[in-house]
């Protein structure tokens, strides 16, 4: 994997992270919100090989640990996503391509950022935060899912668009 | 040539976790690491969200106007207003009938909602992924303001400062699972403690065990030393349910947030309240003993009167 696609990726996350946090997060969503931001990792994370997916699921959590409203600790989603990048890899081995069925990489996305939520809710309480009742948790990681099903496929085009661009002449081989 | 691969694959699965784990340490052992990135990302943020906030205005009321179709937005946001401010009066008052009974007027609740304050515009709200209830305001430092302190609404209570840039403040709201407040029952002047629970209720554990609680009860901030984080005498909510459990070593009841945090859109610092905090005259103050001395005088036996004679 080339330095500058890391680079690209990288700097692609920061922009989705602003998104995020400028736009996104302005909206009231019905029930709960929506993380374009995680859904956009995970969808990332569904493309790429074995090491692809560690590498960008650890710089994708470090950056989501960057948002200004986290008080969690520094790294917390950065264990999640590389845990998350590492069962993405493991699972897209036996699953397949998802280029050619894009319903069932939005069903995989949505629950994947159920898990992923639940994970770091999970590290959380191993590491003594207190989070709030489970009933809310559990309602704001269903919210979450739902609007990724319903959301994710307006923007996979553009993000199967982006790592195509930067993938570099070496990795395409 | 795989088996290599999957090796490489593992030994880098063990290297990121490692990291992550040294970093969660590193954080949670005290050193800064965070703090300083996220401040950064947080002024770098601040000026954006505030135009996009402008920009975004419609767009963040999309779906709330789907739902009130059929009618008027801007009606029903001057109603809810009304009724807040209305809410607001009636708690004040109620507080200041329940002080002057109990406290005698020592209190000086004229100057009562002296505070200094920074007023400020929400600029945004925390993402779903923090766990977190905060919004973040669009002042900070340059404009006085500090960690720890009160954060008001035309109605009530808001939340906490918790982190603060020259430009930008992050507000802890009331409703964070980790905020806790303590308050007294205005009429009854009983103390306790609120608790956020993430959504709309809170959560009222009343400290005395023989204190009374009852729906409609009004809650006001008790005040923190030096003012930080809570001033006194701001309108914190009001009793909707009590809980009825005879086994609980302390008394709770559901309350409803006078303030609705789901539509604030300005708030108010208090940087500074008047020193005459109406806690002060909460403590007990010695009374003067007045001793009576009563001395008993045998009782005069009454003459029959000529009337009953006859």
């Amino acid at each position: 994997m080339s330095q500058i696609r890391i680079l690209n990726t990288t700097i692609f996350f920061l922009l989705l992270l602003f998104i995020q946090e400028t736009i996104i997060n302005r909206i009231n969503f019905p029930w709960h919100s929506f993380s374009i931001y995680l859904a956009a990792l995970l969808v990332l994370l569904a493309f790429e090989n074995r090491t692809g997916a560690l590498v960008f699921g650890f710089i994708g959590g470090l950056i989501m640990d960057l948002a200004p409203g986290s008080s969690t600790p520094f790294g917390q989603w950065a264990l999640v996503m590389t845990l998350m990048g590492y069962l993405f890899a493991v699972n897209r081995e036996s699953i397949g391509d998802f280029t050619e069925r894009p319903l069932a990489a939005i069903s995989f996305i949505s629950l994947a950022a159920a898990i992923s939520m639940l994970t770091f809710l999970f590290i959380g309480l191993l590491l003594g935060q207190e989070n709030g009742g489970v009933s809310h948790n559990l309602s704001v990681i269903l919210a979450n899912s739902l609007w990724s099903f319903f959301i994710t496929p307006i923007f996979l085009p553009l993000i199967i668009r982006f790592r195509k661009y930067s993938l570099s002449s070496r990795d395409l081989i | 040539m795989a088996k290599g691969g999957g090796n490489r694959s593992r030994l880098l699965l063990v290297l990121l976790l490692v990291s992550s784990l040294f970093l969660i340490t590193l954080d949670l052992r005290g050193v800064n690491i965070a703090t300083g990135l996220r401040n950064a990302a947080q002024t770098t943020l601040a000026p954006v969200e505030g135009f996009f906030s402008r920009v975004f205005s419609p767009v963040g009321n999309f779906f709330g106007d789907i739902r009130n179709l059929g009618s008027t937005r801007n009606k029903i946001t001057s109603l809810t207003d009304e009724v807040e401010k209305l809410n607001a009066e009636a708690a004040l008052n109620e507080d200041v009938a329940g002080q002057l009974n109990q406290l005698k007027g020592v209190l000086d609740l004229a100057g009562r909602g002296n505070y200094q304050v920074v007023a400020a515009r929400v600029i945004n709200r925390g993402a779903n992924t923090t766990f977190k209830q905060t919004i973040t305001i669009d002042a900070g430092s340059s404009s006085g303001i500090a960690r720890n302190m009160t954060v008001i609404s035309e109605a009530g209570l808001i939340g906490v400062v918790k982190s603060v840039t020259p430009s930008s403040s992050i507000v802890l709201l009331m409703n964070d699972p980790t905020f806790k407040i303590g308050v007294r029952i205005a009429g009854t002047q009983a103390i306790g403690v609120v608790s956020g629970q993430g959504g709309d209720s809170y959560l009222l554990q009343l400290l005395d065990s023989a204190g009374e609680i009852k729906e409609g009860d009004v809650l006001i901030a008790r005040g923190s030393d030096g003012n930080r984080p809570f001033v006194p005498g701001v309108p914190v909510g009001i009793v909707s349910t009590v809980q009825s459990n005879a086994s609980s070593i302390t008394q709770n009841a559901d309350v409803t947030a006078i303030a609705d945090l789901n539509r604030v859109g300005v708030v108010a610092v208090v940087i500074s309240a008047p020193n005459e905090a109406p806690r002060a005259p909460l403590f007990p103050k010695p009374q003067p003993v007045i001793t009576v001395l009563v001395t008993p005088t045998p009782t005069p036996t009454p003459f029959p009167s000529p009337t009953a004679t006859r």
